[in-house]
């Protein structure tokens, strides 16, 4: 009885020492082994993260929401800090928008008149998946959020990732319980989209700063600083017409356009799915151009949609057919 | 439930903690605190660890630690898998060389050790990350981050030594 521990030791010690002296060196070739599966989209591995993620998602859940609760109780100290300033703001603001209130009803009526004419087909609402972030962006090497919705709530990849005012980037992982909305700041991020005042489209591609970069303009191209980036659409994978950002900067290396999402406010994000039972199935890329991320994100609000493409409004299709002809550098 | 079996335990669980408390800390990096343009520039608290734990007690985290915090870093964060597993063994080996110079000596040497070995496992991360993207990466968030992790790390190593003192001993 006692002598079989120590036989155990003997057989053991030196398989010990072996390990001890290669564990280093077999773990760096792992890891190298592993980066490269990872590049190859090897199944197994990306399943091992989504499960691997899943378990850590409760956690990271409690974990965040004392967090949020701090911001929010600090953002509440520096709003009352200027209460007033902030009552003059929303004043001349209140103002500003009542103007645009007879802007917009002059429009819906006309609008509405159009649609009539023209046989509209409304394009089709999407459904909406809200979560909450429960990562931050990652730091400097990849621009990746984790949201806490996933299958079991119906997301899937390839959804768009909205947070109130604008365009975050697209799912590319689902779990059980969660999802990764990668960032259109990322590295890896292409996303397909239009200048909304010239109908220029290009790719939005991310360089994990927060000012991603305008690529394959047309040459004949027209932008200027100030105009506003909306999704274009194009590729099928997201839908067109939500707002992205606007052109800050135009120089030789390229054109910079910094995001209507508050990097720094990323607490609730919305999935937008097009993919609803019932309606046809055309792909998401059906969804209007210039359509208002209001009328995407509140379902009932059917009536302020944007332009068809569909049916027979022949003149309204040219910009997308344009994006498709000169969309390729 | 004998008292030899609670011991085991016992030690066993305190040889866990340097491993523990990392993982712990890994998962407090990541959550979003809403401070304006922090998520950026966050110190990376596992390089700390890994740096800490390989000079004063290697024992504690060996490789194998090493490689599941890195692994576990890179799922958290969605960086390619392996990535920061292979710069924190890389960390962990330059350190295991160096760490007779650290030993010893006064708080400020290890501290000028850190930096000079972290910089190097942001540079190895920064080239396998342009590798991996086929892209050269030009942000200076990543030196930004580099210099918070440098300049934290007196922070970090308060906490680590609180661990080493009263949870691991």
């Amino acid at each position: 009885m006692a002598s079989r521990p120590v036989s155990f030791t003997r057989v053991a010690q030196p398989v010990r020492s072996l390990w001890h002296r290669f564990a280093y060196v077999a773990l760096v070739f792992a890891a190298f082994g592993l980066m490269l599966l990872g590049k190859a989209d090897m199944v197994i591995v990306e399943r091992t993260r989504v499960a691997v993620t899943d378990a850590m998602v409760p956690i990271l859940e409690v974990l965040s929401e004392p967090a949020g609760s701090m911001t929010r109780a600090l953002d509440r100290v520096a709003e009352l800090r200027d209460l007033q300033g902030e009552v003059e703001r929303l004043k001349l603001e209140n103002a500003r928008l009542r103007q645009w209130q007879h802007v917009a009803t002059g429009l819906q009526a006309e609008n509405q008149a159009l649609k009539r004419l023209t046989h509209f087909v409304a394009p089709p609402t999407p459904r909406v998946i809200s979560g909450r972030a429960i990562s931050n962006a990652g730091g400097p090497f990849v621009r990746s959020i984790l949201v806490n919705v996933g299958a079991r709530q119906g997301a899937r990849r390839g959804l768009a990732a909205v947070s109130g005012s604008g365009f975050v980037g697209v799912v590319v992982e689902v779990g059980e319980h969660h999802s990764r909305v990668l960032l259109m700041t990322d590295l890896n991020s292409q996303i397909p989209v239009t200048v909304q005042t010239t109908r220029d489209p290009g790719v939005l591609s991310g360089d994990n700063s927060n000012r991603p970069r305008l690529l394959f303009l047309p040459q004949n191209a027209h932008v200027s600083t100030g105009d506003p980036v909306v999704t274009s659409g194009e590729g099928g994978v997201l839908p067109a017409g939500l707002p992205v950002g606007v052109i800050t900067a135009i120089s030789e290396t390229g054109v910079q356009v910094k995001p209507i999402v508050d990097w720094d406010r990323l607490e609730y994000i919305q999935f937008l799915d097009y993919r609803i039972e019932g309606s046809n199935s055309q792909p998401i890329s059906e969804a209007q151009p210039g359509t208002p991320l209001k009328a995407l994100t509140a379902p009932e609000s059917t009536s302020s949609g944007g332009v068809s493409v569909i049916g027979d409004a022949p003149s309204v299709t040219t910009p997308l057919v344009g994006a498709e002809g000169s969309g390729r550098p | 439930m004998t008292p030899g079996f609670v011991h085991r335990m016992d030690s066993w669980a305190r040889h866990m903690m340097p491993a523990v408390t990392t993982l712990i800390l890994a998962l407090l990096n990541v959550i979003p605190l809403g401070l304006p343009a922090l998520s950026d520039v966050m110190p990376v608290i596992t390089v700390m660890a890994v740096f800490y734990w390989s000079v004063y007690r290697p024992d504690l985290l060996p490789p194998v630690a090493v490689f599941l915090l890195g692994l576990a870093q890179d799922i958290l964060l969605g960086n390619p898998t392996g990535l920061t597993a292979l710069t924190l063994l890389a960390v962990h080996g330059v350190t295991l060389t160096q760490r007779q110079v650290f030993l010893g000596k006064p708080f400020f040497v290890a501290w000028l050790g850190f930096t000079v070995i972290s910089a190097g496992g942001f540079v190895l991360m920064w080239i396998l990350t342009c590798i991996l993207a086929t892209e050269l990466l030009l942000s200076p968030a990543v030196i930004f981050q580099f210099l918070m992790t440098a300049a934290c790390f007196p922070i970090g190593a308060w906490v680590f030594v609180r661990v080493h003192r009263y949870l691991v001993r």
